[in-house]
């Protein structure tokens, strides 16, 4: 131990003449440290001096940012919506070397490319980012790599797809080329903050949002709607299933339809969804509320008559009945001979204030919204005087959206409010709207209305399934006033009526008569036995028992054959 | 004696320093493998996402209705259900 702390000594003791070398060292180290700090100092002056350097701060450019969006199936999980990464092509501007050769090549390898688009982008050189075409098909992209053009390149995003096309598109919505919601419950997903932002293919990681509808259901309203617009040559059509426990929205379908994946439908009028974002004035259906109205206040029963052989005349305006009837009529016939005057008296029985507090009670006063959007606000009398009252009483002068208006009808049918929902959910009761006592009472009379021999809605018996409801025929208004060869037909029903668990809405747009199978162009005629296919074939795949059994099979002239009494 | 220590701890250093790199090494050829996989299963989750898409494409109802009719199927018609545990005549009543 001794010998090596002696040695190390001796050592270091060695070292001490060597200490002026160490220095020299050290001195030199430092000298090449402070020429390295001059060297940077020296760079950024000259970086600051110079102020157009030939770099470029790109930092500004939008690189492809987009959004990842969960899926959105129906209530049984089928797919309606989700995302797929797809190429995206993209240039550099200042590393394209010719222009034309790149515009000429590219507009030949992809169809629909804007040649005067491309060459925009490609003409400003100080950018180092351009889209040039997004979601193209791997075939496609395949094509534009094998041009081999230098400043072009790939990138993959998400692009939102829709396997199942224009079905419930409506409902659906859309996005915008950056996968950001706009309309429906694409544009809810938005708002719920369950979007979220990503560069590249980072698929959401959210639970799917599962949505009220039912795709069998749906595509069967739709298919019957496509088919009732061919039959009678209407111009357009909307169907709504409604669950009436729930407040679930099972099939919404509006025609012309809007495909997601087709911008350019959304930009149409006539391919608008006409449940929800345009108002009408559905007529007669509105009788049903008026009955209810009247039977909730007490001042009258079904059976309490009216005087309606006269016409109603109020100040300058006459209101008379299709078919006048040369006796007194009851509640219960006003309502299934659809009588206006019958609803209009009726209606002034109570007044004014009376019919307007109860429509908004019933929600038809106050806008509307839903998870797909809000809903065109009800458009009301601006003076709700006793003509005012008198037309509202059968539907006129008062348009509202024809989902505003179902779920008024279901709320007079169950008898507590119901909240239209197009997610699946189990909503709470709601309160309470009509006595049970009255809600039967509407509910007897929508049966009726299909099944007496005198009611307008006959021919939308479906058999086994006890569907009631009741018609509407409005005119349309046009140019100077009403038109009348062009109306809206409705039928708003529900079944099955012992116990009433889902409503329909079916509205044809200016439906012609057809020959054999359709004499006019009333609801009963049209919107009636459109309704009955629809029943026939959604209470099946609703796992609805029918009531009837060991009848002929209903054949598809059944639903037209005219029936007894016009 | 000191020599040796030295020695064997130089040795040792070394002999870190190489297990020390070859650890890195490994580390980043793992960390490699790691992206590589992750990009595959991007890329598989991919494929899956387009795969599942086009089912729903395929099993679309516009395009099973004329399948199924055309094998002679039809929405169920009242009169097929029978109520199997009531008397025949409850089976012929609205």
């Amino acid at each position: 131990m001794r010998l090596l702390s002696t040695s190390a000594g001796q050592a270091w003791i060695a070292a001490g003449p060597k200490l002026p070398a160490t220095r020299q060292r050290t001195l030199l180290a430092l000298a090449a440290l402070i020429a390295c700090f001059v060297a940077i100092a020296g760079q950024l002056l000259r970086l600051g001096l110079k102020a157009e350097a030939d770099f470029h701060l790109n930092i500004a450019e939008p690189i492809g940012q987009s959004w990842s969006r969960p899926d959105i199936v129906d209530r049984h999980g089928q797919l309606l919506a989700t995302d797929v990464a797809t190429h995206s092509l993209y240039a550099d501007p200042q590393l394209v070397l010719d222009i034309d050769e790149v515009v000429e090549k590219l507009t030949a390898a992809l169809a629909g490319l804007d040649r005067a688009e491309v060459r925009r982008a490609l003409a400003d050189r100080g950018r180092r980012f351009a889209w040039i075409a997004r979601g193209l098909t791997p075939r496609q992209a395949q094509r534009v790599h094998d041009l081999g053009l230098p400043g072009l390149a790939f990138r993959t995003e998400l692009k939102r797809v829709y396997p199942l096309g224009a079905l419930a598109g409506h409902v659906v919505g859309t996005v915008n080329v950056d996968n950001k919601g706009l309309v429906g419950l694409e544009r809810w997903l938005d708002d719920m903050g369950k979007v979220e932002a990503v560069q590249g293919t980072d698929r959401s990681d959210k639970p799917a949002l599962r949505l009220s509808l039912d795709v069998g259901v749906q595509h069967a309203v739709s298919e019957e709607l496509q088919a009732a617009v061919a039959r009678y040559s209407a111009t357009g059509a909307a169907g709504l299933v409604l669950d009436l426990t729930s407040g679930e929205v099972l099939a919404a379908a509006s025609l012309p339809g809007a495909d997601p994946a087709r911008p350019s439908d959304w930009l149409e009028l006539r391919h608008a969804d006409k449940l929800m974002s345009g108002t009408f004035e559905l007529g007669s259906v509105f009788k049903t509320l008026t009955v209810a109205m009247a039977l909730e206040a007490g001042v009258a029963d079904l059976n309490s008559l009216y005087d309606v052989r006269r016409p109603l005349t109020i100040g300058a305006n006459t209101i008379t009945d299709l078919h006048p009837s040369g006796r007194p009529l009851s509640v219960r016939e006003v309502f299934l001979r659809s009588s206006n005057v019958g609803a209009g008296l009726i209606a002034l029985d109570l007044g004014a204030d009376r019919q307007r507090q109860f429509l908004a009670t019933l929600g038809l006063i106050e806008p509307m919204r839903t998870e797909a959007g809000s809903i065109a606000p009800p458009q009301l009398p601006k003076h709700w005087g006793r003509i005012e009252t008198v037309t509202v009483s059968y539907g006129h002068g008062i348009a509202v959206a024809p989902l505003q208006l179902a779920a008024a009808m279901a709320g007079v049918i169950v008898g507590t409010k119901v909240t239209p929902t197009f997610l699946a959910q189990a909503s709470p009761p709601g309160t309470r709207l009509v006595s049970q006592a009255t809600s039967a009472r509407i509910q007897e009379i929508l049966r009726l209305n299909v099944t007496s021999p005198v009611g307008t809605g006959r021919r939308a018996d479906a058999e086994g399934y006890r569907v009631g409801g009741k018609t509407g025929t409005a005119e349309m208004p046009g140019r100077g006033g009403y038109q009348a060869k062009a109306v809206i037909s409705s039928f708003i029903g529900a079944f099955p009526m012992d116990a009433p668990n889902y409503l329909t809405l079916v509205m044809l747009f200016e439906p012609e008569p057809v020959a054999g199978i359709a004499p006019g162009i009333t609801a009963g005629v049209n919107a009636a036995p459109t309704t009955a296919r629809i029943v026939h074939r959604i209470a099946p795949v609703l796992g609805l028992l029918p009531r009837l059994i060991g009848r002929a099979e209903p054949t598809d002239s059944q639903f037209d054959a005219p029936s007894v009494a016009q | 004696m000191l020599r040796i220590i030295n020695l064997a701890l130089m040795l040792s250093m070394l002999v870190g320093v190489f297990a020390l790199y070859a650890i890195k090494y490994d580390a980043r050829q793992l960390e490699a493998r790691v992206q590589m996989q992750e990009r595959d299963l991007e890329k598989l989750e991919n494929n899956l996402a387009v795969l599942i898409a086009e089912r729903a494409h395929l099993a679309r109802p516009k395009a099973l209705e004329p399948l199924a009719r055309n094998l002679g199927l039809a929405p169920i018609a009242p009169r097929q259900y029978l109520r199997l545990d009531a008397p025949p005549a409850a089976n012929a009543v609205e």
